[in-house]
């Protein structure tokens, strides 16, 4: 067979071309309608702003690929903030190593519990998680109570990590700079990529999502990987928690949870992850998590009414799940699997 | 069977339970006819999603777009009912129109969950988390999120009022509960609910149409949420998009707890009938006891992973295992 036309077949059937063109043209547009969109303000505050939000992205992605999933981080993430600020409060340490320690611990110990009901009492992970969110959530309200600590009573640790950037520059409209949230971000990209293309562990966590009996056959320590998936899942949402806080110098024990999930969702699928299939790349993800910064951003530059937002997002997601899944059903037919109509 | 039969009887264990207790802690509060009244006016509107999340996970799926479908349903009915005095109809005649345009809008909302799973093969779980959004979405945009109100009287009063001492609601209940035994136990679809719920392939080769099975469930599923939208607008005499948006855990938890097998394949609606009457009785007792929202929701949660625990237990057979352990122990000790 000839190279090049096996190459552009490749391209042209990769999920990741079509998003990187969409996403291309959706720039253009705004470019066009909205010139504050390609300034380098608006680009280097876009990375700030978006690296929470991928974050949890890669943490549901990871939880996906596995066949399973997550809909708990956004409790997860509050809580590990939360606690974490009151308890710096309560014995008057300001130190940002202590707030990351203590966040990810609490992130992971959550995390572990969910993996714990998944795999010890072989549950749906998406009832768990349902569950633990309102355990961890309810429970974050009724005792550690509701007030919010404002800029004023917030370690000072915070406010400087929200400042700190890299390679930064003056301008005339103020110092621009590469955030260290998002720098964090994309140590979190590397880690997950690595983890997920060059270990043992990370074949296992594919191998689960195509088929959990024929992965334990091939020899995977199942629940061993669901450990770590869901610990993993925890640990980015509490660093999450920290950015959040560090970003808008607030801490508030009902924020997060309830408008983030969307947007994360609609990342992990655009990017092609499928649950059925143990599919998806980390490119992918990182494209839909680009994709929804953009839409999420600049719909109002776009005059579309910020009440709508939700809507567009929504539409995207169905969108997104159906091109993945359309395609998906396509192959198997073409590979002569068997395609029943299912619920699952 | 047996265990299955064995949940129903310790609900209904519970259930008498838990009254009793209440009764005996509270007389003068938890027997009072206002009281009982009231719990059984406002446990309908959550009862109809349980239902829905019931069939959804006999199927072998979810549904989790159902308080969203509540949410747009709710709103579709309110925008009609807030501008009744423009409408050149007869109030009942609106009322009527709005309550069709609720269940309209519902049936919708379901038959596309139906075709995104059926025709494209997207597991339930992710379509629905999808629609949800979308669906919510929508009635934000409508709402822009602030609330409508100035319904007809006469709208108001179907939820607000009593049959033979009755809330209406309640009745509403009581006839979904009997309409939705009789469709799973005693009709064809039904039956084959139950079977592609329990393998979809053996459906398939036994002659099941499983994508018309599919839709029919969704748009049923998607019809509790309209319906609950209704009793719902009705009760609080306004409508706002996030109404109703807490109610998705409770409504998984009902579903569970009523003996529901979420992988698919068994369910009972007289089980979730009964837990949804004990779990009704214990938030009222909460609310007596002064429990905070946040506290109720946090036992909502416990609950729901200690009965799956339980569930677990019971299906392997290691709580059979366990409790002969203890009795061959207490026979050498005695």
């Amino acid at each position: 067979m000839k190279r090049p036309k096996t190459f552009i077949n490749r391209v042209l059937h990769r999920h990741e071309t079509y998003l990187t063109l969409i996403i291309i043209l959706f720039s253009v547009v705004t470019a066009n309608v909205a010139p504050a969109f390609l300034t380098a303000g608006n680009i280097l505050s876009l990375l700030r702003g978006g690296a929470g939000l991928g974050l949890l992205s890669l943490a549901f992605f990871v939880a996906l690929i596995s066949g399973g999933i997550d809909i708990s981080f956004p409790a997860i993430a509050i809580s590990a903030q939360y606690i974490t600020v009151r308890t710096m409060l309560a014995i008057d340490v300001n130190s940002l190593v202590f707030a990351f320690v203590l966040a990810s611990a609490i992130g992971i110990v959550y995390g572990l519990i969910n993996a714990f009901l998944i795999t010890r009492f072989k549950l749906p992970a998406l009832i768990v998680t349902l569950g633990t969110s309102n355990l961890y959530h309810g429970g974050l309200l009724q005792f550690l109570g509701t007030e919010s600590v404002n800029v004023g009573g917030l370690p000072t640790a915070f406010s400087d990590f929200g400042r700190m950037s890299l390679f930064q520059i003056s301008t005339e409209q103020g110092t621009l700079g590469i955030s260290l949230f998002f720098v964090i971000f994309v140590i979190a990209i590397v880690l997950t990529w690595f983890i997920l293309r060059h270990t043992m562990l990370g074949r296992g966590i594919y191998a689960i999502g195509g088929d959990e009996e024929a992965a334990r056959r091939a020899g995977f320590n199942v629940s061993r990987i669901q450990y770590f998936i869901y610990a993993y899942v925890g640990f980015l949402s509490a660093i999450m928690g920290i950015i959040h806080v560090s970003m808008i110098q607030y801490a508030n024990p009902t924020n997060i949870v309830g408008t983030i999930l969307l947007r994360v969702i609609a990342a992990v699928i655009l990017g092609g992850t499928s649950i059925s299939g143990g599919r998806g790349t980390v490119t992918g993800t990182l494209l839909g998590f680009v994709l929804i910064v953009l839409i999420d951003r600049h719909l109002i530059m776009l005059g579309v009414p910020a009440e709508w937002t939700d809507f567009f997002v929504g539409i995207v997601i169905v969108l997104g799940v159906l091109a993945t899944h359309i395609r998906l059903r396509l192959e198997r037919k073409r590979l002569g699997e068997l395609v029943v109509e299912r619920a699952h | 069977m047996t265990t299955k039969r064995a949940n129903n009887v310790t609900l209904l264990i519970v259930l008498v339970t838990v009254v009793a207790v209440m009764t005996a802690a509270m007389p003068d509060q938890f027997l009072r006819l206002g009281n009982l009244q009231n719990m059984m006016r406002n446990l309908p509107e959550y009862a109809l999603l349980a239902f829905g999340i019931m069939i959804a996970m006999t199927i072998g799926g979810i549904d989790l777009s159902g308080v969203s479908v509540l949410s747009l349903s709710g709103v579709v009915a309110a925008m009609i009912l807030s501008h009744h005095q423009e409408i050149p109809l007869p109030t009942v005649v609106t009322m009527i129109l709005a309550i069709l345009a609720a269940l309209g809008t519902a049936a919708l909302c379901g038959l596309i969950n139906g075709l995104i799973i059926s025709l494209a093969s997207v597991p339930a779980i992710i379509a629905t988390l999808g629609t949800n959004g979308l669906y919510y979405g929508l009635a934000i945009g409508i709402t822009k999120g602030s609330h409508l109100g100035g319904f007809p009287l006469a709208y108001i009063r179907i939820a607000n009022n009593d049959f033979l001492g009755i809330p209406i609601p309640f009745w509403v209940f009581i006839a979904v509960a009997l309409l939705l035994g009789l469709l799973l136990d005693k009709t064809a679809l039904g039956f084959q609910m139950k079977m592609l719920g329990a393998s979809p392939v053996v459906a398939r080769f036994s002659g099941t149409k499983n994508r018309a099975v599919l839709l029919k469930s969704f748009v049923i599923i998607s019809l509790l949420a309209g319906a609950s939208a209704v009793l719902l607008t009705s009760k609080v005499a306004t409508m706002r998009p996030n109404y109703g948006q807490d109610y998705l855990l409770l409504a998984v938890l009902l579903s569970i707890l009523g003996g529901t097998n979420p992988d698919g394949g068994f369910s009972s609606v007289l089980g979730v009938f009964l837990a949804i009457l004990a779990l009704q009785v214990l938030a009222t007792g909460s609310t007596f006891l002064g429990f905070t929202p946040f506290f109720r929701n946090f036992l909502y949660g416990l609950l729901l992973l200690v009965v799956m625990v339980i569930h677990h237990y019971r299906d392997t057979g290691a709580w059979t295992i366990l409790k002969e352990s203890v009795f061959t122990r207490t026979e050498k000790s005695g």
